[in-house]
């Protein structure tokens, strides 16, 4: 790929994600440009902490760059006490006798896995057996925790359309929490095998919470990036799997699992597209056993391409949003509400939403 | 923070209407330099009026921020004019009415600094100093901190900030963030009458903070955003109409309490603010001051700033 058409993420955001030392090549000028475009993929954090661990790629920053670096890193410390609070917490208000394993970034935090130093997490992610989770629900709710919405078509969508219950807050607490029961939307075309996840995840010693298995860690965040996002600005997501990619991905058996464990969640597709972007955009290592050779459709790839190039990378705001960046966008969000919902039951969805709108626009 | 040494940017006479309108000016506030762009004729004046004694730059390497000042968007352009402030796409508040500009870039510098200036601990608090030993006028909105900030820096102060007390952990020094002061209501006759140096932008009317104007930083404020002040002294001030001048002096927890307690980002830091203001508490005499005369209570202030030096030589 010409690196003109990652636009300006591919001149030194990306080289900098793929490899930290790419710092000794940038000039303040270059710093300008980089710092607005890593804030705006919520990637500063990261960066910050990458260049932090190295004094000599540290001692290469311009001056002015330093207090940003600092900035980043002092709010990324205050989100993960936020989550390590929010983890005690629900530690104490989650009966005992349920299995909860925790997703994403609170898994992250929790495994202390040293990639993810600097991500700035926005809720907790957990996830329950379906047969838990009104018990979890409830259990939660007694502890103070309510769903931020009310509205019995919002619950109902949640419920019985996806994968997740309605976020939930508990007064006074910075960050929500979201109750899975699966990692992908039921009604999506992608179908995590429950069985299997709940067969590979492992307990955290010493916590009362588990983490999913590295191949099925790696294939959530995929499914998350492609499936329950409407894919705008989500480099950070891709960054993740780079992360898990590189800790977790060792040797060709490691490979071979990965593979296998997306075939039987039905994301072997997916997983081919983020490991084509991670490798293009980040330099992540893929294997041919990893299935390299074998990608979806020219007519899918050209049109993830346009997504990923134009919705998922940031781009600098000045001048306004160009029309191919708006049309991804609009296409992202298309794909996003076609994915999770049969034909039918999207036509219903979008209908209901309209006619609230109209009336809310009418009576205000 | 400076980018580069001041002998390398001589100051350009610039139109900032023209300079605004194609790439943006750069000012430097000290603690941070902004980017800012915008085609609107009327704010560029405001600008060049109210950072007349500023360094403003084009084509600068490196902002901190970069910002644009723009025309709301769509037909209500033509019904009810209005204006909009935006950071890299995000646009922070609803839209202003067109011909209140000013005061929401001024708005909008300070939300961006609030959100990113972490690497700082963010005082609610004017700070001021006279060779190189700063006060802290820390203070809950409508006390006067900004009526007695203004007058002092009409009395031969250097003003470093009014809105920030911008605190360096690293070095426990205080850096400006120098901006314009905002005065609101009643004081903004009552600056205009302390001195006829007072250069005063236009007021804005009905705003969120009902009448809001804008105090001009004074030629050697402006020359010395490059340069950090030591704290020497704290002060809680308290305007009562009409009152005598009275000083009660605050124990350093009470100090540390009430300047922690009055910080846009304690919370967030943690440690390293609780270490930051606990060193500016334990080390700097702090006031209750009322007064009723602005006169009055800056020789106290004149004095208290002498005292704590005697006793800093002392000690």
């Amino acid at each position: 790929m010409r690196p003109d058409a990652r636009g300006p993420a591919g001149r030194h955001l990306l080289p900098l994600l793929g490899d930290i030392r790419h710092v000794l090549r940038m000039s303040l000028a270059d710093w300008d440009e980089t710092l607005r475009l890593a804030r705006q993929a919520r990637l500063l954090g990261v960066i910050a902490h990458r260049i932090e661990r190295e004094p000599e790629l540290l001692a290469a920053v311009p001056p002015a760059v330093h207090g940003h670096l600092t900035s980043s890193i002092n709010f990324a410390a205050h989100r993960l006490q936020m989550v390590r609070i929010e983890l005690a917490d629900l530690e104490a208000a989650l009966p005992a006798e349920i299995d909860v394993v925790l997703l994403k970034g609170a898994a992250y935090i929790a495994q202390e896995l040293e990639f993810s130093r600097g991500r700035m997490p926005n809720d907790v992610d957990l996830l329950v057996a379906r047969r838990d989770l009104d018990k979890a629900e409830s259990a939660l709710a007694a502890a103070g925790w309510e769903a931020e919405t009310t509205d019995a078509y919002d619950q109902r969508y949640y419920r019985e359309w996806s994968h997740e219950l309605p976020p939930m807050r508990a007064s006074g607490h910075a960050l929500e929490v979201d109750l899975h029961h699966t990692i992908a939307p039921v009604t999506s075309r992608t179908r995590a095998d429950d069985e299997l996840l709940e067969q590979g995840r492992t307990a955290l010693p010493g916590s009362r919470y588990c983490v999913l298995a590295p191949a099925d860690q790696v294939i959530h965040a995929v499914i998350h990036l492609f499936q329950d996002s409407e894919m705008s600005g989500r480099l950070r997501d891709l960054v993740d799997i780079d992360g898990l990619i590189r800790l977790h991905m060792r040797s060709d058996d490691d490979w071979r699992q990965l593979r296998t464990r997306a075939e039987r969640h039905r994301a072997s597709g997916l997983l081919w597209f983020a490991l084509h972007y991670c490798h293009q955009w980040l330099g992540t290592p893929w294997p041919a056993v990893a299935g390299r050779s074998e990608p979806p459709r020219p007519a899918a790839r050209y049109l993830m391409d346009l997504l990923m190039r134009h919705a998922c990378l940031p781009r600098l705001a000045d001048g306004g949003e160009p029309r191919i960046r708006a049309l991804a966008r609009g296409l992202g969000q298309l794909r996003y509400h076609w994915l999770r919902m049969p034909p039918a039951l999207l036509a219903r969805h979008l209908c209901h939403k309209g006619l609230a709108r109209l009336s809310l626009r009418s009576s205000g | 923070m400076s980018v580069l040494p001041p002998s390398d940017l001589p100051r350009e006479s610039l139109s900032p209407d023209a300079a605004l309108r194609r790439s943006g000016v750069w000012i430097d506030y000290g603690a941070c330099v902004v980017r800012v762009r915008s085609p609107m004729a009327t704010f560029a004046a405001q600008v060049g009026l109210l950072y007349r004694n500023f360094r403003l730059s084009r084509g600068r390497e490196f902002a901190d921020y970069h910002v644009s000042v723009d025309f709301g968007r769509g037909l209500r352009r033509y019904l009810r004019p209005t204006c909009r402030f935006g950071i890299d796409g995000v646009e922070p508040f609803e839209p202003f009415p067109v011909g209140n500009a000013l005061p929401m870039f001024e708005w909008g510098v300070n939300w961006c600094f609030a959100q990113r200036g972490n690497q700082f601990v963010l005082l609610h608090a004017g700070v001021l100093a006279r060779g190189g030993r700063a006060v802290i006028m820390a203070a809950t909105p409508g006390s006067g901190k900004s009526t007695l900030t203004a007058a002092m820096m009409l009395r031969g102060y250097r003003l470093l900030s009014d809105e920030f007390g911008v605190l360096d952990p690293s070095t426990g020094e205080l850096r400006p963030m120098l901006k314009p002061v905002a005065l609101k209501n009643r004081s903004i006759d009552v600056i205009r009458g302390f001195s006829p140096d007072a250069v005063i932008g236009p007021v804005f009317c009905g705003t969120r903070k009902g009448d809001v104007a804008h105090l001009a930083p004074d030629a050697a404020s402006a020359a010395a955003t490059g340069r950090n002040a030591r704290p020497a002294l704290v002060i809680f001030p308290r305007f009562v109409a009409g009152g005598r001048l009275q000083l009660k002096p605050q124990p350093p927890e009470q100090a540390f309490s009430r300047l922690a307690f009055n910080s846009f980002n304690y919370a967030l830091l943690g440690p390293v603010s609780f270490h930051a203001v606990a060193d500016v508490a334990a080390t700097c005499p702090a006031f209750e001051l009322s007064y009723g005369s602005l006169d009055e209570a800056i020789h106290c202030l004149d004095d208290l700033l002498d005292d704590a030096r005697g006793e800093a030589d002392a000690a």
